[in-house]
C-alpha cells in the first residue's frame, strides 16, 4: 500500500525545497479584494478514502493523516526547511550521548474532554503506540527505538530511545504521532476509533460511516506552533471531510460547488480546474520516494548489472511522464523525492534515455539473439521479466504508464511481463523474490526513507521494503552514519552516496514524483500544505 | 395449511444449507488466496515483527486450517461474526449500521423498475411493431449498459449541470433519486420484456376475449385482466432481481458516494477485512434465501394449484 504514510505537522508552505511544491496562492488568484481573513462558515472537503480508524496510533492511511492534523498536534513541528520548532514541547534537550530527549512541555493546554496535558499525557501516548494490543499499523514503525519514558514532573519528560536516531524528531512531529487525551485512551479500541481525543484546532463532533467526518472548532485552542499563519482559535466554526470515492462524481462536486473543495484531483482534470473561473489548482509534491522499480538483483537476468542499466537506460520516461500525466507531474531522476531532506539534485541527467547504449549492453550480456517476434534470447532462453502489479493501488494513472515502460523495453528487445495479479499474489510473488520487479511510492519526509528501501536489515520479514534482499556493505555504512549522525552536512553526503550508488548500479528506476493535487473554490483562501504535502486547515477560512 | 407448514420446514432447513454453503465458500475463499493473509492485511506500511505476530495470533491463523474453520462455524453459531480487523468493531454492528441505507435503495429501485415497466409493457404489448421495436431496443440498452457509466451520465445533467441532487451522501429522498434510477435501469428492461411476453400471451387467452365480448375497454382489459397474469413470471424473477439489486448496490454506493452494505463490502475486499467480508457474504445469504422464501411462498397463495399439488 504506497502512499499510506507520514503526515507532518503544521508548517509553513512548502516552497523552500526545490522550488517544487507550492502554497495554495500559487496557482489561483486567491488573494483577493478583501484579501483579510474572516472567522466563519463550515468548510466541506472532499477526499477520495474513507479513514478506517481516528486512533492515529493505529491506522497508516493518509485521509487519517489529513484529518487528525486537525485534531491533534506533536511535541514539535517541523518546517519545510526541514527545522524543528517547538510544538507542545516549548524546548528540548537531547543528550550526550544521543539516546535520552528531555521535553519541557507547554503549560495550560487543555484536550478537547478537559483532561491538562502534561507528562503523564506524553508517556501515555507514547506507551499507547508501542502497545501490542494496540495494533499500531505503522505509528510503532516510526518509532522502534523508543525504549520508555519517564515523567520528571508535570511539565518535563524524558524520553529514552535505543541508539541515536536522527530521523526521531521528525517522527514525533507527524500527525500519527500526535498526543492523545490519557483519560480517553482508556476506553476501548472502538471508542478510540471512533473519537479520539487531541489538543488540537479541531475536535471530533461526528462521524458518519461512509459518509462524512465533522469537525468543530476548539474555542479554547491557545497554543498554536509557530509555524503556523496566526495563533488563537481556528477561523472555521467547522470542517467536514466528506468521502467520495469516484473521481468524475468528486470532481463533479466541485465544479458544482456542493462542497469547497477536493483532493485527489486527476492530472487530465487540471486544466478543467485551472481554466474554470470559480475554481484554483493547489498542489504541493510529495516527500518521500518517487514512485519507483525496484529491480531484483538477486535473481537471473536482472543479476547482471548489464542488463538492469540496458532497462534503466530504454526508457524514454521525459516523453512517457509528459503524455501519461499530461505535464502535471515532474520526471523523477533520485528514488528520493526533491522535497524530501537530502535529496541530491546531482543525480539530475545521470541516467539519461539512451536506447544505443541498452542495446550494447544486451549484446555485450551475451543476449545478442532474437526470436521471431523480436525479443533477446540467450541459449534459446528469451529476455523475459516479470512484473506484476494489483490494479487496485495503480493509481494515478500507474496501469498506462507501466504499459509505456512495457512498450520502450520492447524496443530493446526486453519482454517485460507487465501482469495483473491479486493483491496476496503480489506480495507473495514479491516477497519469495519471484518477481524481476516491484514498483511503489511512499510518502514520507524524512531521507531515513532511503534506509526503508536499501538496508540489508530492512527485509520485507523484518518489516522493511528490502522485497530483493539488496546488500551492499558501503549503502549500510552510509545509512547507518546518516541515521546516526545529527550534523544535517553528514547526513546529506551520506544519503547521497546512497542514491548515486543506487541509480549507478541500476537497482532502482525512479519515474516520477507524485504530488498532493487539489481543487478548492476561490472563496477557500490560505489551506497550506505540511512538509508531507498534506493540506492543513487551521489557518484556512472562507470568503462569505 | 400442514402441507403448507410442512412445505415451510422444508424450504427453512433447505435454506439453512444455502447459508451454510454460502459462509463456507466465503470462508475457504478467503482463506485459500494467494499469499500470507497477514502482510497482505497489514500491507507495506513497515509493521514490526511484533505486530505481525500479535495480528496472526488474533487472527487465529497461527493455528491449522481445519481449526479455524470449526472457530468460525462455532461462532457462527452463536450468531458472532466476529471482528472487524480495518474497523475495530464487531462485524455484526457495521452491518447493521450500514443495512438501512441498502435496503432503502434496493427496495425502491425494484418498485420504480416494476412500476415504470408495467407502464411499458401495457402500452406496448401487442401494439404497432415500430413502437415495440423503439421500446424494446431502449430496453435492452439500458439493461446492457454498465451501471457506473449510467450513474455518471445521470450526476453530469442532474447534479453537476442543473443542481437537483445532491452529487454524493444525501440520506434523504433527494439522494435516494438518482441511485435508485441508476439500479432501477438496469432491470426495467428485463422486468418489461418478461410483462410484455406474459400479456401478449395473456391478451390471446379466452378470458381477454369475453372480456372484450362484454364490451369491456382494452385499457381496462390489460390492466385488470392481463397484467395479473402476466404479473405471475415476474414474482418468480423478483428473489432474483433483489439479489441482482443487492449487488449492483456495491457499484451505485460507490458512485455516488452513499452509505451501504455495497460500500463496507468494497472496502472490505480490498483491506483482505476477513470477517467483515465474510460477515457481509453471511448476510446476504440470508436474505436471498429468505426472499425466494416469500416469494415462493406468494406464488403458491397466487396459484393454487401449487398448493393443491402436494397436499
Amino acid at each position: 500500500m504506497h502512499n499510506h504514510t507520514a503526515g507532518s505537522v503544521i508548517a509553513l508552505c512548502a516552497v523552500l525545497l526545490a522550488g517544487t511544491a507550492a502554497c495554495s496562492s500559487s496557482d489561483g488568484d486567491s488573494k483577493t479584494a478583501t484579501g483579510k481573513p474572516v472567522s466563519g462558515g463550515t468548510l466541506t472537503y472532499a477526499l477520495t478514502q474513507e479513514p478506517d480508524c481516528l486512533d492515529p496510533a493505529v491506522s497508516p492511511m493518509q485521509a487519517t493523516a489529513i484529518v487528525n492534523r486537525n485534531i491533534f498536534d506533536s511535541l514539535v513541528s517541523l518546517d519545510s526547511d526541514g527545522k524543528f520548532h517547538p510544538a507542545l514541547a516549548e524546548k528540548w534537550a537531547v543528550s550526550p550521548d544521543g539516546t535520552t530527549y528531555t521535553f519541557t512541555l507547554k503549560k495550560g493546554v487543555v484536550f478537547h474532554d478537559g483532561t491538562p496535558f502534561d507528562a503523564t499525557a506524553v508517556k501515555a501516548t507514547l506507551d499507547h503506540v508501542v502497545d501490542p494490543k494496540t495494533k499500531s499499523y505503522y505509528a510503532a514503525s516510526l518509532i522502534s527505538v523508543y525504549r520508555g519514558a519517564k515523567v520528571v514532573d508535570a511539565s518535563t519528560v524524558e524520553v529514552k530511545i535505543a541508539a541515536p536516531t536522527a530521523p526521531f524528531l521528525q517522527a514525533l512531529s507527524t500527525a500519527y504521532l500526535g498526543i492523545q487525551s490519557p483519560k480517553a485512551l482508556t476506553r476501548d479500541a472502538a471508542q478510540q476509533c471512533q473519537s479520539p481525543v487531541g489538543t488540537g484546532p479541531f475536535q471530533v463532533s461526528a462521524w458518519e460511516k461512509k459518509s462524512s467526518i465533522k469537525l468543530t472548532r476548539n474555542p479554547a485552542y491557545a497554543w498554536a506552533p509557530p509555524t503556523a499563519g496566526h495563533t488563537g482559535p481556528a477561523l472555521l466554526d467547522g470542517l467536514t471531510f466528506q468521502f467520495i470515492p469516484e473521481n468524475s462524481a468528486r470532481l463533479g462536486a466541485l465544479t458544482s460547488g456542493q462542497v469547497n473543495g477536493v483532493d485527489g484531483v486527476q492530472p487530465a482534470d487540471v486544466a478543467q480546474v485551472k481554466g474554470s473561473g470559480s475554481l484554483q489548482l493547489l498542489r504541493a509534491d510529495s516527500p518521500g520516494t518517487a514512485y519507483s522499480l525496484y529491480l531484483n538483483a538477486k535473481k537471473a537476468p536482472f543479476s547482471d548489472e548489464k542488463v538492469r542499466i540496458a532497462f534503466q537506460r530504454s526508457l524514454n520516461l521525459d516523453v512517457l511522464i509528459k503524455s501519461v500525466y499530461f505535464g502535471q507531474y515532474a520526471r523523477a531522476w533520485s528514488p528520493l523525492s526533491p522535497t524530501t531532506l537530502g535529496y541530491d539534485p546531482s543525480t539530475v541527467g545521470t541516467w539519461a534515455y539512451d536506447p544505443t547504449l541498452s542495446n550494447k549492453l544486451l549484446d555485450e550480456a551475451g543476449w545478442a539473439t532474437r526470436d521471431s517476434e523480436g525479443y533477446r534470447t540467450k541459449d534459446g532462453k528469451r529476455l523475459s521479466l516479470y512484473w506484476p502489479y494489483t490494479p487496485l493501488f495503480a493509481t494515478d494513472s500507474r496501469t498506462i504508464l507501466g504499459q509505456g515502460i512495457q512498450a520502450d523495453a520492447k524496443k530493446v528487445g526486453i519482454d517485460l511481463k507487465y501482469t495483473s495479479v491479486d493483491v496476496g499474489q503480489l506480495q507473495k510473488d514479491v516477497l519469495t523474490g519471484a518477481s524481476d520487479l516491484y514498483s511503489t511510492s511512499y510518502v514520507r519526509a524524512e531521507p531515513d526513507i532511503l534506509r526503508f528501501f536499501f538496508a540489508s536489515d530492512q527485509t520485507a520479514d523484518k518489516g522493511g521494503g528490502n522485497a530483493f534482499h539488496f546488500s551492499a556493505p558501503d549503502v549500510d555504512g552510509w545509512l547507518k552514519a546518516a541515521t546516526g549522525s545529527s550534523d544535517d552536512a553528514v547526513r546529506k553526503t551520506n544519503y547521497a552516496n546512497v542514491q548515486k550508488y543506487v541509480l549507478e548500479h541500476a537497482l532502482v528506476v525512479p519515474t516520477y514524483v507524485p504530488s498532493y493535487l487539489a481543487g478548492v473554490s476561490k472563496k477557500v483562501h490560505d489551506v497550506k500544505f505540511d512538509p508531507s504535502a498534506y493540506p492543513v486547515f487551521y489557518d484556512a477560512w472562507l470568503e462569505h | 395449511m400442514p402441507a403448507t407448514l410442512r412445505w415451510l420446514g422444508r424450504r427453512l432447513i433447505l435454506a439453512a444449507f444455502v447459508v451454510f454453503g454460502a459462509a463456507t465458500a466465503a470462508f475457504a475463499a478467503m482463506n485459500l488466496m494467494p499469499g500470507d493473509p497477514v502482510l497482505t492485511i497489514l500491507g507495506s506500511t513497515n509493521p514490526t515483527p511484533a505486530l505481525i505476530a500479535q495480528v496472526r495470533s488474533d487472527l487465529g491463523y497461527d493455528e491449522p486450517f481445519a481449526v479455524r474453520y470449526a472457530e468460525f462455524l462455532g461462532r457462527l453459531v452463536h450468531g458472532d461474526l466476529g471482528q472487524s480487523y480495518q474497523l475495530r468493531e464487531p462485524v455484526t454492528e457495521v452491518i447493521t449500521g450500514q443495512l438501512l441505507p441498502t435496503a432503502e435503495l434496493a427496495l425502491t429501485a425494484f418498485v420504480l423498475a416494476l412500476a415504470v415497466a408495467a407502464v411499458l409493457a401495457v402500452t406496448t404489448a401487442g401494439r404497432r411493431p415500430a413502437v415495440r421495436r423503439v421500446v424494446s431496443a431502449l430496453e435492452l440498452l439500458t439493461t446492457s449498459s454498465p451501471g457506473f457509466w449510467i450513474g455518471i451520465l445521470l450526476l453530469t445533467f442532474l447534479s453537476f449541470r442543473i443542481h437537483l441532487f445532491p452529487a454524493a451522501g444525501g440520506d434523504g429522498v433527494n439522494g435516494l433519486v438518482l441511485p435508485a434510477i441508476t439500479l432501477a435501469l438496469g432491470m426495467t428492461g428485463v422486468f418489461s420484456q418478461v410483462l410484455r411476453a406474459g400479456l401478449e400471451r395473456a391478451l390471446e387467452e379466452p378470458y381477454a376475449l369475453t372480456a372484450r365480448a362484454r364490451g369491456t375497454g382494452e385499457t381496462a382489459v390489460r390492466t385488470r385482466h392481463a397484467l395479473r397474469h402476466a404479473l405471475i413470471p415476474v414474482l418468480t424473477l423478483s428473489g432474483w432481481a433483489l439479489g441482482t439489486l443487492l449487488s449492483g448496490a456495491v457499484v451505485v454506493e460507490t458512485v455516488f458516494g452513499r452509505r451501504g452494505i455495497g460500500r463496507v463490502m468494497a472496502t472490505a475486499v480490498i483491506g483482505r477485512d476477513v470477517p467483515t467480508v465474510t460477515g457481509v457474504v453471511i448476510v446476504s445469504a440470508v436474505f436471498f434465501t429468505l426472499i425466494n422464501i416469500l416469494v415462493d411462498g406468494l406464488y403458491r397463495v397466487i396459484d393454487p394449484r401449487l398448493r393443491q399439488e402436494k397436499a
